[in-house]
C-alpha cells in the first residue's frame, strides 16, 4: 500500500528558475512504513463567514488517541461554489486550533488554490476554515493519518 | 504578467478503490483574478538542532500582510528519523525527511514567522516563497 503526493511548481518570475518537482511517499513518523489510515475524500459547503472546524482531530482519532508524534498530512482545495464557478479573488481562511478559541491562522486559500501540510493530530488542534464572504464555497479535503 | 503554477497529484490505494486527485492553480495576487504573484525567494539551508529558528520572518521581511503568499518547504534530510517542527506562532506539524508542504502564508502579524525546530540532527530544507513584494529597509 502506498500514498504518494507529487508537487510541480513552474514559474517565470526569476530567470533561470528551473521549477520544482518533488514526490513524497506518506510514511509514519520516523519510519519508512507507509501511512495506513485516511478520513477519505470529503467535501464541505460553507455559506457563511462563520468559523468552522473542518477536520476535528478528536474525530480522526476515534480508533486511537493521537499525539504530536505523528506524520499526519492534510490536503485541502477551494473549488469555488462547487458548480464549476471559481472566484480566485475570494478566499477561505485556514487555521489550526478550535472554533471555540482563536485558531492560529495559516493563510488564505483563494478560489482554485490548494494546500498540503502536516498536522500534529493533537486533540483541539483542529483544522479550521472561515470563508471571507457569505457566498457558497466548497472545500475538498482529505487527511492521511497514523494510529 | 508573471505566471506561477502549482500542481499536485495525490494518489492512494488505502481505500478499496484507488484514489487519485490532481489539482493545479495559478498563483494570483490577493483579491485578483488575473494578476500573478511576481516576486519569489528561493533557498536551501541547513537547520541545526538546539533552537527554534525563523526560516522566514513575517515582520522584518517587510512582507505585506494578509496577501496570497504561497510557501513550499521540503525536508531534504535522508535519515527517516529526522524531522523539523514547523510553526507559525503555534505548531502546525512535523515535516519528516522526504516530506514537503505547500501552504498559503498570511504573515498576518509580527508573530507569524515561519519557525523551524530541527530534531534528530541537522536537517536540510529547500524552500520557495512566492509573494507580492516587500518593503525594503535602508541600510
Amino acid at each position: 500500500m502506498a500514498t504518494t503526493a507529487t508537487i510541480s511548481i513552474a514559474s517565470d518570475i526569476a530567470p533561470g528558475f528551473g521549477g520544482i518537482s518533488n514526490t513524497m511517499t506518506l510514511t509514519k513518523a520516523g519510519t519508512l512504513n507507509e501511512i495506513e489510515e485516511t478520513t477519505g475524500f470529503s467535501r464541505r459547503r460553507l455559506a457563511a463567514t462563520t468559523l468552522v472546524d473542518l477536520i476535528i482531530m478528536a474525530d480522526a482519532s476515534l480508533i486511537q488517541e493521537t499525539d504530536d508524534n505523528t506524520a499526519h498530512k492534510v490536503y485541502i482545495r477551494n473549488i469555488g461554489d462547487g458548480k464549476g464557478n471559481i472566484d480566485k479573488s475570494t478566499y477561505v481562511q485556514i487555521g489550526i486550533g478550535d472554533k471555540a478559541g482563536t485558531p492560529q491562522e495559516i493563510g488564505r486559500l483563494y478560489g482554485g488554490d490548494w494546500m498540503l501540510f502536516p498536522v500534529t493530530g493533537v486533540d483541539g488542534e483542529d483544522v479550521t476554515a472561515a470563508p471571507e464572504k457569505d457566498n457558497p464555497v466548497v472545500l475538498e479535503y482529505v487527511m492521511f493519518y497514523q494510529v | 504578467m508573471a505566471t506561477t503554477t502549482a500542481a499536485v497529484t495525490l494518489s492512494s490505494d488505502l481505500l478499496s478503490d484507488n484514489m487519485s486527485v490532481s489539482a493545479s492553480t495559478t498563483c494570483m495576487k490577493a483579491g485578483t483574478e488575473g494578476d500573478g504573484l511576481d516576486m519569489m525567494d528561493y533557498g536551501y539551508i541547513d537547520i541545526p538542532t538546539g533552537d527554534e529558528y525563523d526560516l522566514l520572518d513575517a515582520n522584518n521581511s517587510g512582507l505585506n500582510t494578509n496577501k496570497a503568499n504561497k510557501l513550499y518547504i521540503a525536508n531534504h534530510s535522508t535519515d527517516e528519523t529526522f524531522y523539523v517542527i514547523v510553526a507559525i506562532d503555534g505548531v502546525i506539524g512535523r515535516l519528516y525527511a522526504g516530506d514537503w508542504m505547500f501552504i498559503p502564508w498570511g504573515a498576518v502579524d509580527q508573530h507569524d514567522d515561519i519557525e523551524i525546530t530541527a530534531n534528530g540532527g541537522t536537517n536540510t530544507l529547500c524552500y520557495a516563497l512566492f509573494h507580492e513584494g516587500r518593503t525594503l529597509t535602508a541600510s
